[in-house]
C-alpha cells in the first residue's frame, strides 16, 4: 500500500469510528503500554508468590480511592511535574538536564528562609514572593552548567551532575548551620517552620500546588510552541548548526533555556516547601528532581504529557506503602512497572503491532542534540 | 476488532482491580475491641536494614511471639513525607500500638498521639517534649557507648592510631557515637590519634554507601589506624568488612552487629549499643500491664558482647570498662557531648 | 639536519605551545606528590592508594559508556548496569559460595543489560536516552524487589601483593598491591585504547560511531559492530557491578551504585571519550576524593565539613572548565541508523 492509499484508508477509518475513534487513536498506545507493565509487574509477583490483584487492588484504592488517595497522588505528582517540566525544557533545546535534583534544592531552601524569615505579609504577597525566590534560587543554580557550557565548553551533563553534589551539600549545610531551627527539645537538621502565609493552601481537600504546576505545564507549552523564543530553542535542539545559519544566537538560547529549566525545578522545591513539607528538611526531598527525567520521558517530552506521566508515578508513590501493608510486596516493584511503561511507550511500534494498530507518521524522539557539542 | 477487545480487557482489568478493593476483609480485624494489634513504621530505609529498623521490629515480633497479638505488621517509609500517612495506615486498621522508628517521625508520633488517644504510641530515638500522655518517646544515650567503645578501641590499638567512619552529622545519634568515641579513647590515652570522618553524601547518600565506608576505612588503616568503628548503617557495615579483611579490629554500632553482619566475624571486638529491643519489648510490657512511663524512657546504652574476641580484653581492662559504666551514671564521667552545628 | 627533523621539532614546539598548561600541571603534581612523600609517605601512599579505589568503578563505567558511544550509542544505563551486576555477582557467589563464578555472572549480566540496550535503541530505534533511563529504572527495581536478607558471601576478594613489585616505595603499594578486579581494570585501560585506535574492529567501531552511512557504503555491517561493542560494553559495566559487590564491599545492599554509573558518565565525557583520559579524569576525581576524606582525617581545616564534602565536585568543576573545556562526542552517537532502502 502507498503512502497516500494508506492514509486515506486512515481517514475513512477514523470518519466511521467518529471522535471516539480519534480518541482511541491517541489513548490506545499509552493505554496498552500501561496495562502490559501492570500486567508483567503482575506476572513477576505472582511468580513470586504475592497475589498481584490484591497488590495493584490495594495501590489502585490508597491512590485513587478516596479524596485522600487523590489529594497524596496529586502532591506526588507536582514536585514531579515541575521536574519534569525542567528536564522537558533543556530536552527541547538538546540540552541533557541531570541538575534539577539540585536546581530543585536550591528553590526548596530558598523559599523555605523567604517563609519563615520574613513576617507580616498577607498570604497573597507571601506566597508569589516565596515561590518566586525559590524559581530565581533554581535559576541561578541552573545558569551555572548553561555559562560554563558557552564560556568554557565544559559539558552540561558533568557540571550538572557534579552540581547536584555541591546542592546537596550546600542545603545540608544551611539546614544544619545558618538556617537550623533553634529550640531545645529539636535537635534535627531543619529550618523553622514556613508562616502560615506563606503556606500554599489546599483547596476541598487537594493541593493548590499541582494546579499551578498545571498552569506551568501550558505556560512552558505555550513559550515552546507559541512564541518566538520558543521556535529559537526548538531549532537549536533540531541542530545547532542550522540555527546558527538562521541567525539565532545559540550561546544564548543555551543560556536562556538553562536558566529556564533551573527556575521550573526550583519552583518545584519551593512549592513542595510550600505545600508539602512546611520548612526545609534535608532528605525530604530526595529523588524528587531525579525522577523528572524518567516524568519527562514518559510524557514523551511534551509538557502536557509530562501532567500525566507526574500522576502516573505520583500515584504508585502514594500506594506503595498501602501495597506492602496490604499484600506484603515490596513497594519497589513500581519500579519495575515503571521501567515497562517507559519502555512499552517508547517502543510504540511494539505496541502499535500488538493491537495492530497502523504506524504513524509521528516523528520519533531524538533528545540530545546537544550531546557532543 | 483487536482494538475493541483490548479496550474490554482493560476496562474489565480496572473493573478486577476495583471490585477487589471494594471487598471486606475477613471477620476479626485489628478494629475489633479485644484482639491487640501492633504496628511498625519505619524510618525511611528498611525492616532488614541491619540496624536500628531492624532492631524495633524484631521486638516487636518477639514481644508477639510471648503475648496474644493478633497481628504485628510493618511499613517500611520510602518518603520522609509519607510518615504521617504511613502512620495513619496503622491508625485507619484500628491499630492498638504503633512503634515508630527514628528521629525525623517524632513531631509526626506526637501529632498522631494527640489525634488517637486511644492508641499508644512508641517513638524510638524520639524526644518527648510534647506533653502527651500516650507517647513514649525512647532516648539513648549513645554517647555512653560510644565512649565505652572508645575506650575498648585505646586499650587494644597497637599503632595508638583509631579510625571512626560516619554515616552524616545531620542526626544526633551519630554526632553522639563520634564524640563519645573520641573522648573514651582520650580518656585511657590522652595522646592517641583519632582519625575520622563523616560521609560527603548527607542523607541522600550518607548511611547507604558500603563502597564509600571501604574505600574510606582501608584510607585510615594505611593512615596507620589498626581499629575502624563504623557509625553508620551500611556505610559504617563497609568500614567494618574492609577492617576485617585486611586483619584489623573493629567496633561495630547501634545493635550487636556480630548477630546481624556475619561478615564481621572476622574483627568485629564488640559493638557500641543502644538496647534498642529490650526498650521496645519493656514499653510494650508497659502497656499490657497499664505503666506506661510518662514522657520519655531512657533506654539502655553500653558494650555488646565480645563474642570470639573475649581473650583479647584481660580482666583489668574489663574493670576499667565496669568502672566507667558506674562513673558515666553517677557523673564522674562527663562525655562532653555538645551538639555539633 | 634535514627537512624532515626541523619540521619534527616545530611540530614538538607546536605541541608544547599548545599543551604546556597540562604539562605544567602534570610535572607540578608529580613534584607535590615527591615532596609529600618525602614528608610523609604513610599519608601519601594512603591517598594514592585511595584515589586508585575510588577511580576504578568510575574508570570501568566510563570504558562501558565509551565503548558504546563511540559506536555511536549513547549509554545512560550504566548506573542500572552496574547495580544489576553488583545484585547478579553476589547473589550467585552466596548461593555457589565460588567468587569466579560470581565475576562471571556479573559481567554476563552486565553483557545481557547491554544486549537489551542495543535491541531497545538499534532493532527498535528507541531514543537512547530512554533505554538507558530504562535499564536504570528497570535495574533498580528488579534488585530491591529480589533482594534477599542474610545472604553473606564470606570474605570478599582480597588484594593480590604481586611479589617484589608490590615492596617499591611510593608506586609499590598503590599499584601493585590490588585484588584482581583493579588490576583488570588498569589493564582494560590499554586494551580498550590499543582496539579502538590500532585495530581493525576499532577502526570500524569509530566510523560507525562517526559516519554510520560512509562506514555501510564500504561495506561494514552497522548493526553487528553496534550490537557486539554495547554487549562488550555491558560486560565492562558488569565487572564494575562485580567490583563492587565483591571486590569493593563484599556484600550487596539496595541502590549500593550511589550514582556512581552517573559520575562515569561524567568521567567518560570529562576523557573526552577515549580511555586514558577517562582514566585521568577518574584519577583525579578519585584524588579529590581521597584529599577531602584525608583533610576530615587531619582535622587541619575547621569549617564545617559540607564544604569539605564538595571538594571532589567542585574541583572536577573548575579543572574541566578551566583546562580541559570542550569535548566532542562521536558524531553519529544518539542517532539511530536507519538502512537507505
Amino acid at each position: 500500500m502507498t503512502k497516500e492509499n494508506k492514509k486515506k484508508d486512515d481517514q475513512i477509518k477514523e470518519r466511521s469510528f467518529g471522535i471516539v475513534g480519534v480518541i482511541w487513536k491517541k489513548i490506545s498506545v499509552p493505554l496498552t503500554s500501561i496495562f502490559l507493565a501492570l500486567f508483567i509487574g503482575g506476572l513477576i509477583m505472582a511468580i513470586s508468590g504475592s497475589d498481584p490483584f490484591e497488590a495493584y487492588g490495594a495501590l489502585f484504592q490508597s491512590a485513587f480511592g478516596d479524596i485522600n488517595g487523590w489529594g497524596r497522588t496529586l502532591e506526588k505528582a507536582t514536585p514531579l511535574i515541575f521536574s519534569g517540566l525542567a528536564v522537558t525544557f533543556a530536552f527541547k533545546a538538546g540540552l541533557f538536564n541531570i541538575g534539577t535534583q539540585g536546581q530543585l534544592l536550591m528553590g526548596a531552601i530558598t523559599s523555605a528562609y523567604l517563609g519563615f524569615a520574613i513576617t507580616g505579609l498577607p498570604a497573597i504577597i507571601h506566597i508569589p514572593l516565596a515561590l518566586l525566590g525559590g524559581a530565581l534560587a533554581g535559576a541561578l543554580f541552573g545558569s551555572i552548567p548553561g555559562l560554563l557550557k558557552t564560556r568554557t565548553g565544559a559539558h552540561e551533563v558533568i557540571t550538572t551532575i557534579m552540581l547536584n553534589y555541591v546542592a546537596i551539600n550546600i542545603t545540608d549545610y544551611l539546614s544544619n548551620g545558618p538556617l537550623k531551627e533553634v529550640s531545645s527539645s529539636d535537635v534535627v537538621a531543619r529550618t523553622p517552620p514556613i508562616e502560615a502565609s506563606a503556606e500554599i493552601p489546599q483547596v476541598a481537600g487537594l493541593p493548590l500546588g499541582f494546579f499551578i504546576a498545571i498552569i506551568f505545564a501550558v505556560f512552558v507549552w505555550w513559550i515552546l510552541e507559541k512564541t518566538t523564543l520558543g521556535f529559537e530553542i526548538r531549532t537549536a535542539g533540531l541542530s545547532g548548526t542550522a540555527a546558527k545559519y538562521a541567525g539565532i544566537k545559540v550561546t544564548a538560547i543555551i543560556v536562556i533555556t538553562m536558566v529556564i529549566s533551573g527556575a521550573l525545578a526550583g519552583l518545584g522545591g519551593a512549592v513542595e516547601t510550600q505545600g508539602i513539607v512546611g520548612r526545609y528538611q534535608p532528605g525530604f526531598n530526595t529523588g524528587l528532581g531525579f525522577d523528572g527525567i524518567t516524568v519527562a520521558l514518559l510524557g514523551k517530552v511534551h509538557p502536557i504529557g509530562n501532567i500525566f506521566s507526574a500522576l502516573l508515578i505520583g500515584s504508585m508513590k502514594a500506594g506503595g506503602a498501602k501495597m506492602q501493608f496490604v499484600a506484603d510486596v515490596t513497594p519497589e516493584i513500581t519500579n519495575v512497572v515503571q521501567a515497562l511503561m517507559l519502555f512499552f511507550v517508547a517502543a510504540d511500534r511494539v505496541v502499535r503491532w500488538i493491537i495492530r494498530q497502523r504506524e504513524t507518521d509521528d516523528e520519533g524522539l531524538t533528545l540530545t542534540t546537544g550531546w557532543g557539542n | 476488532m483487536s482494538k475493541k477487545y483490548l479496550l474490554i480487557v482493560v476496562l474489565v482489568f480496572a473493573l478486577v482491580i476495583a471490585g477487589c478493593t471494594a471487598a471486606d476483609a475477613p471477620e476479626a480485624t485489628c478494629a475489633d475491641e479485644e484482639t491487640l494489634c501492633v504496628g511498625f513504621v519505619t524510618d525511611v530505609g528498611e525492616v532488614d536494614d541491619k540496624s536500628f529498623n531492624q532492631a524495633s521490629w524484631e521486638a516487636v515480633q518477639e514481644f508477639a511471639a510471648a503475648n496474644d497479638v493478633f497481628e504485628v505488621d510493618y511499613v517500611e517509609t520510602r518518603d520522609a513525607k509519607d510518615y504521617e500517612a504511613n502512620i495513619n495506615l496503622f491508625v485507619e486498621a484500628g491499630y492498638d500500638v504503633i512503634v515508630t522508628s527514628g528521629f525525623a517521625i517524632g513531631d509526626y508520633t506526637a501529632a498522631a498521639a494527640l489525634a488517637n488517644p486511644d492508641i499508644y504510641f512508641i517513638g524510638v530515638d524520639q524526644y518527648q517534649g510534647f506533653d502527651v500522655p500516650n507517647f513514649t518517646g525512647v532516648q539513648f544515650n549513645e554517647d555512653y557507648s560510644g565512649f565505652l567503645a572508645g575506650a575498648v578501641a585505646a586499650m587494644l590499638t597497637e599503632t595508638d592510631i583509631v579510625a571512626g567512619v560516619y554515616g552524616t552529622n545531620l542526626v544526633p545519634p551519630v554526632q553522639k557515637f563520634k564524640q563519645g568515641f573520641e573522648a573514651g579513647a582520650a580518656y585511657i590515652n590522652p595522646d592517641i590519634t583519632v582519625i575520622s570522618t563523616y560521609s560527603p553524601g548527607g542523607f541522600e547518600t550518607g548511611f547507604t554507601d558500603p563502597e564509600w565506608g571501604a574505600t574510606t576505612a582501608a584510607q585510615a588503616i594505611d593512615n596507620g589506624a589498626d581499629i575502624v568503628f563504623g557509625a553508620g548503617g551500611q556505610t559504617g557495615n563497609g568500614a567494618i568488612i574492609e577492617a576485617g579483611t585486611q586483619g584489623k579490629l573493629c567496633i561495630g554500632v547501634d545493635v550487636d552487629q556480630w548477630l546481624t553482619l556475619p561478615e564481621a566475624h572476622a574483627c568485629l571486638v564488640t559493638s557500641a549499643t543502644k538496647l534498642i529491643g529490650p526498650a521496645v519489648i519493656d514499653m510494650l510490657d508497659a502497656y499490657m500491664t497499664d505503666t506506661i512511663p510518662e514522657g520519655n524512657y531512657i533506654g539502655g546504652a553500653g558494650l555488646a558482647p565480645y563474642h570470639d574476641f573475649e581473650a583479647l580484653i584481660t580482666g583489668d581492662m574489663q574493670d576499667i570498662l565496669d568502672q566507667i559504666v558506674l562513673d558515666l551514671e553517677s557523673g564522674a564521667i562527663l562525655t562532653g557531648f555538645v551538639l555539633e552545628e | 639536519m634535514t627537512d624532515k627533523n626541523n619540521n619534527q621539532d616545530n611540530k614538538f614546539l607546536k605541541h608544547l605551545k599548545k599543551n604546556w598548561a597540562k604539562y605544567t600541571v602534570g610535572i607540578l603534581l608529580i613534584v607535590a606528590i615527591l615532596y609529600n612523600y618525602d614528608r610523609d609517605p604513610k599519608v601519601t601512599q594512603a591517598v594514592l592508594a585511595s584515589m586508585v579505589r575510588h577511580s576504578t568503578p568510575l574508570v570501568l563505567g566510563a570504558l562501558c559508556g565509551l565503548i558504546g558511544e563511540r559506536s555511536g550509542i549513547i549509554n545512560i544505563g550504566i548506573e542500572g548496569q552496574m547495580l544489576i551486576s553488583a545484585f547478579a555477582a553476589f547473589m550467585t557467589t552466596a548461593y555457589t559460595g565460588n567468587i569466579i563464578f560470581g565475576v562471571v555472572l556479573g559481567i554476563l549480566t552486565g553483557m545481557f543489560m547491554g544486549y537489551l540496550l542495543a535491541i531497545m535503541s538499534i532493532a527498535l530505534k528507541l531514543d537512547q536516552i530512554i533505554g538507558g533511563t530504562v535499564l536504570n529504572i528497570l535495574a533498580l527495581g528488579i534488585t530491591s524487589y529480589f533482594y534477599q536478607v542474610g545472604l553473606s558471601m564470606g570474605q570478599k576478594i582480597l588484594p593480590i601483593p604481586l611479589g617484589k613489585l608490590a615492596d617499591l616505595p611510593l608506586v609499590g603499594r598503590v599499584l601493585f598491591n590490588n585484588p584482581p578486579i583493579t588490576y583488570t581494570t588498569f589493564i582494560l585501560v590499554f586494551v580498550v585504547h590499543y582496539i579502538l585506535f590500532h585495530t581493525k574492529w576499532g577502526l570500524r567501531t569509530r566510523a560507525v560511531g562517526e559516519h554510520p552511512r560512509a562506514a555501510d557504503t564500504v561495506g561494514v555491517d552497522v548493526f553487528k559492530i553496534r550490537y557486539v561493542n554495547l554487549i562488550i560494553a555491558g560486560g565492562v559495566a558488569g565487572l564494575a557491578g562485580s567490583f563492587l559487590s565483591l571486590e569493593a564491599v563484599g556484600s550487596f545492599e539496595r541502590a549500593m551504585t550511589n550514582g556512581r554509573g552517573f559520575v562515569a558518565l561524567a568521567v567518560m565525557i570529562f576523557g573526552r571519550w577515549t580511555p586514558f583520559g577517562a582514566w585521568g579524569a577518574a584519577l583525579l576525581f578519585g584524588f579529590a576524593s581521597a584529599m577531602q576524606t584525608q583533610i576530615n582525617f587531619s582535622g587541619a581545616l575547621d569549617i564545617p565539613y559540607q564544604f569539605i564534602s564538595m571538594l571532589p565536585y567542585l574541583l572536577t568543576i573548575v579543572v574541566l572548565a578551566g583546562f580541559v573545556g570542550r569535548s566532542r562526542a562521536p558524531a553519529a552517537s544518539g542517532v539511530p541508523y536507519e538502512k537507505e532502502g
